[in-house]
């Protein structure tokens, strides 16, 4: 009975990490044999490919300004309607909608929406007379900063839901012998809730770290990394090496070096989770 | 007393605000979307007004009978029953092997499992698997793709087993008693026993298989009449003349989002607590 996963598993998880592992030490690409060449794709990843750090530096800065956006977000709305009151149960569905949606359709509609000419934010912004020509909201400038707020709206309900489930643990009767004590309000939020959520916190941050490394595709459908690489992230930088196929670029596919590229990007944000454990070590210790 | 009861009704009116303007930044993109595919394209691209003048269903009679959207509709349907059944299926069965039998190789299962389920290597796992499947004939192939898309399911099969275990296992023991076998314990006391946590396996199956766009469209690359809906509805901004067809882009993406509002709808509980469920043991 296990053996139906044991084989897919193999086949859809392991064999393509080794297949990754092997042939990050070959030149290999559509047309040739693949060659052995050793580090050889790693020396140029480091020494030779000044566009791959750009993406890298690219995607820092989407993953730190989408949490950054997301989290508190997220938090506040948590904290809100870990109240019951009147529709509270309607509004976090709501919040929640956009993480069933398909994100590369909501990219098309949003591609839609912020069309320079004839999309819908531009004309409502010079309607309410807050910007006086039309912004080009996908251009060199602003591309990438578009794409953080298209994965904010797609993120901040699945935030809010785990951050939810954090409050829900905190026990009541803190807060009663609180209230005992005369606190205020803002006293209750930074002197109880946000310390006895601190795990909780650390563990959200976590995962919202390891999720957003992950995002391309509504990148890939909003801009396409574009234009002239602003947009692009690292992972949809190694998808084009090896489907290069898109509809703005050609070039040919390079599969050892992808291959290389992806266990680069696989440590870097290796890297980035075992510091982020490291430096919130203490957090623990709250309880 | 009195200013106390005015930071009250300030506090509640920013709150009020807050919520407000998050819920307009969250729909107003969606009912875009299933306003805009109401409209003329002319009231569209000129932005005139939120709500159609005129209703115009006839994109969607276009969108469905010019643009083969019955059959991309079909695809993505079939797609998602099979891979529903696959997540169901074979993560339930694994999880309740992992929490009850003992194996050799049990614990290097386990941590492959763990270990793998943190290492994203991203998109570049497609394409070894893409050329596999090649080679044996499953892509352009709804099958196929189904597999490929349930995949190696770990997280899964982490929910089942955490399931599992708070069965008790005297359940187990005096089914064997009364002669049932492996499989026959499986089926009739651990399945209805877990069936939340199986409805919540299905439930983002569904949703996964519903939304996926990158492998969806390469291992339908060289076959247009398999594609799911996703695929088809992105690839209309590339069509020849997409910019002067704005509200028919409208109309296929309500296509691709208005069956799993549907199910949002009567299953909204069910998707944020398997979230959380999904979030503690993960």
């Amino acid at each position: 009975m296990l053996l139906p996963n044991v084989i897919m598993f193999s086949i859809f998880t392991l064999y393509p990490v080794c297949w990754v592992l092997k042939y990050m030490f070959y030149q290999y690409d559509k047309v040739h044999e693949p060659i052995f060449i050793g580090l050889d794709n790693f020396v140029r990843l480091f020494t030779r490919d000044p566009y791959f750090w750009k993406t890298v530096g690219n995607t820092f800065y989407y993953v730190g300004l989408k949490l950054i956006i997301t989290l508190p977000i997220a938090f506040i709305v948590a904290v809100i309607l870990n109240r019951k009151f009147f529709g509270s149960e309607t509004i976090r569905s709501i919040i929640f909608l956009p993480t069933i949606m398909c994100s590369s359709v909501m990219a098309l509609i949003f591609y839609l929406i912020l069309n320079p000419y004839s999309g819908a934010l531009n004309m409502i912004l010079q309607r309410l007379h807050l910007i006086g020509a039309p912004i080009n909201w996908l251009s060199y400038q602003n591309a990438l900063t578009t794409c953080v707020i298209v994965g904010v709206w797609g993120a901040i309900g699945n935030y809010m839901v785990y951050f939810m489930a954090g409050l829900q643990s905190v026990p009541q009767e803190i807060y009663e012998s609180a209230e005992l004590d005369g606190i205020t309000a803002p006293q209750k939020m930074f002197k109880i809730t946000i310390p006895m959520m601190m795990p909780v916190i650390k563990t959200v941050v976590m995962l919202a770290l390891i999720g957003s490394f992950q995002d391309m595709q509504s990148i890939m459908v909003l801009t396409e990394g574009g234009p002239n690489g602003a947009s692009d992230v690292m992972f949809l930088y190694i998808y084009r090496m090896f489907f290069p196929v898109s509809a703005t670029t050609a070039s040919t596919a390079q599969y050892g070096y992808g291959a290389a590229l992806s266990v680069v990007c696989a440590s870097i944000i290796g890297i980035v989770t075992f510091a982020y454990l490291q430096a919130t070590k203490h957090m623990d210790d709250i309880y | 007393m009195k200013k106390d009861n005015v930071t009250k009704v300030v506090a509640t009116i920013l709150k009020v605000l807050f919520l407000a303007a998050l819920i307009v930044f969250t729909l107003y993109p969606v009912l875009y979307a299933l306003m805009g595919s109401l409209k003329t394209n002319m009231q569209l691209v000129l932005g005139d007004g939120f709500f159609p003048k005129t209703w115009e269903f006839k994109n969607y009679v276009y969108a469905f009978q010019k643009l083969n959207f019955f059959r991309y509709t079909a695809n993505s349907l079939i797609l998602c029953t099979i891979c529903t059944v696959l997540a169901i299926v074979v993560s339930s069965m694994a999880g309740f092997c992992m929490a009850r039998y003992d194996f050799p190789l049990k614990k290097a299962l386990n941590v492959l499992y763990l270990a793998l389920m943190f290492v994203s290597l991203g998109s570049v796992t497609i394409y070894p698997v893409y050329m596999m499947m090649n080679k044996a004939g499953m892509t352009n192939n709804l099958l196929g793709l189904a597999l490929v898309i349930t995949g190696g399911q770990a997280s899964n099969i982490f929910l089942v087993r955490g399931f599992v275990n708070s069965v008790p296992r005297d359940l187990d023991e005096s089914a064997k008693l009364d002669g049932c076998g492996k499989f026959k314990t499986f089926i009739y006391i651990i399945v209805p026993l877990i069936r939340p946590i199986i409805a919540v396996v299905g439930l983002f199956a569904f949703r996964n298989a519903w939304n996926d766009y990158i492998t969806s469209m390469i291992f339908t690359i060289g076959k247009k009449s398999l594609q799911p809906l996703t695929v088809a509805v992105v690839s209309l901004r590339y069509s020849v003349n997409a910019a002067a067809e704005w509200h028919i882009m409208a109309a296929g993406a309500s296509i691709a989002i208005v069956p799993i509002l549907i199910v949002y709808i009567f299953t909204n509980k069910q998707f944020i607590s398997g979230l959380t469920a999904g979030a503690i043991k993960g």
